[in-house]
């Protein structure tokens, strides 16, 4: 969608080409000109769509997950590996985010979830398992 | 004129706001598959197109044909995307309320955008490595972890508070990284950026998340720094970089 798609590979630098609806709402949510609010008909946004996706999880709850995340790291169990050992560990094992995977769960569940169907502009909640018709059971804030 | 949705059938969909002599790619088409055209008033350019209002705007296709318009027009010059979702009852107000009305504002904000673009770039930490790191850097943290997780599963609730304010502990050290980090992309960066907005403050989700403005002549020196930047902090740090996109983050509002 955009001027150059994902021109090269290899790198470091990850370059994805974006195109999913997660792509395009993380790119125009909440942007572009406003015009006056008097003469403009409708700012019809897509608040609604995307409001809860941009929660941010503070307190106990982030605590927890994050408590979670150090308690299972395997610091001193692979007999006391220097910092960058494990962190080429890491690398090779393919490593994904256990905090920020818990974080980002809630957009996660939004984005990918109005990918397929035609209920994007469904008020879905985040941290729902989205396969258990997350767009039926509208949220009653 | 405020209400003048109730009882009408179609308004204009506004895309973006470009110069009159902006030259718009033949046959393309916006919201609802109507083709898009170009309302002009002296300098300044609207790219419009006609939207049936019997409905909110919002829908999967509605976003994709909004970013189709708005991305297929930089290469006919400066864009000032108008923010998804804004319609106008029809070209006179278009013309009057919006080009005319902000005529200088909007000549200004075109020419602060001329040659430019825009990549949204994210920066986030290998979960795993800045765990480590704060781990082996904090005493507390070390004493706390060992001590929750000494803890039988069936125990774990007698060491919820313990479990609580090591999570702050872990928490505050991360946040309290990501700014630095976050400050350390930031400095490199800067000398080759137009600007920068912060989409979102560092924390949790993202140690950074910004748009960067960047002059046309100067993409491939910031690519590159990048490239390097990101092969530098590799296993640390993973960096995202979107774009070029319109610069949706430069056009004077949030």
């Amino acid at each position: 969608m955009t001027v150059q798609a994902q021109r090269r590979g290899g790198g470091y630098l990850d370059r994805p080409a974006p195109s999913g609806l997660a792509d395009v709402v993380e790119i125009i949510l909440d942007k572009g000109l406003v015009i006056d609010a008097y003469v403009r008909v409708s700012l019809v946004g897509i608040e609604l769509l995307t409001i809860d996706a941009r929660i941010v999880i503070a307190s106990v709850d982030t605590y927890l997950r994050f408590a979670e995340a150090t308690n299972r790291l395997d610091l001193y169990e692979h007999g006391g590996k220097d910092l960058s050992e494990m962190v080429g560990d890491l690398q090779e094992g393919g490593a994904s985010g256990k905090v920020s995977g818990a974080v980002k769960g809630a957009k996660k569940a939004l984005t990918s979830g109005s990918d397929d169907d035609e209920g994007d502009d469904e008020d879905e909640r985040p941290r729902r398992p989205r396969k258990a018709s997350a767009s039926s059971r509208r949220s009653s804030r | 004129m405020t209400n003048t949705t109730q009882g009408t059938d179609s308004g204009l969909m506004l895309y973006a706001v470009v110069r009159a002599d902006h030259i718009v790619p033949d046959g393309l088409v916006g919201l609802d598959d109507n083709p898009v055209e170009l309302l002009t008033h002296g300098g300044l350019g609207a790219v419009v197109g006609e939207f049936t209002l019997d409905r909110p705007p919002g829908r999967r296709q509605d976003l994709t044909a909004y970013t189709r318009v708005v991305d297929a027009l930089p290469a006919g010059g400066p864009v000032a995307p108008f923010r998804f979702g804004t319609v106008m009852p029809d070209a006179r107000a278009v013309v009057d309320d919006v080009l005319g009305a902000q005529e200088q504002a909007l000549g200004e904000l075109l020419e602060s955008l001329d040659g430019q673009i825009q990549y949204n770039l994210r920066a986030t930490y290998v979960e795993d490595a800045v765990l480590a790191e704060i781990v082996e850097g904090d005493q507390r943290i070390r004493e706390l972890r060992e001590r929750t997780r000494a803890l039988p599963e069936d125990l774990q609730d007698a060491g919820l508070r313990d479990r609580i304010r090591l999570g702050e502990l872990v928490s505050h050290q991360w946040e309290r990284l990501a700014h630095a980090d976050a400050d350390t992309l930031l400095a490199e960066l800067s000398p080759t950026l137009t600007a920068h907005v912060l989409r979102r403050e560092p924390g949790a989700e993202a140690v950074l998340d910004a748009a960067l403005l960047v002059a046309v002549d100067r993409s491939q020196e910031v690519e590159d720094l990048l490239e390097r930047l990101a092969a530098d902090s590799h296993g640390r740090l993973r960096l995202r970089l979107v774009g070029p996109v319109a610069p949706y983050d430069f056009v004077g509002t949030s």
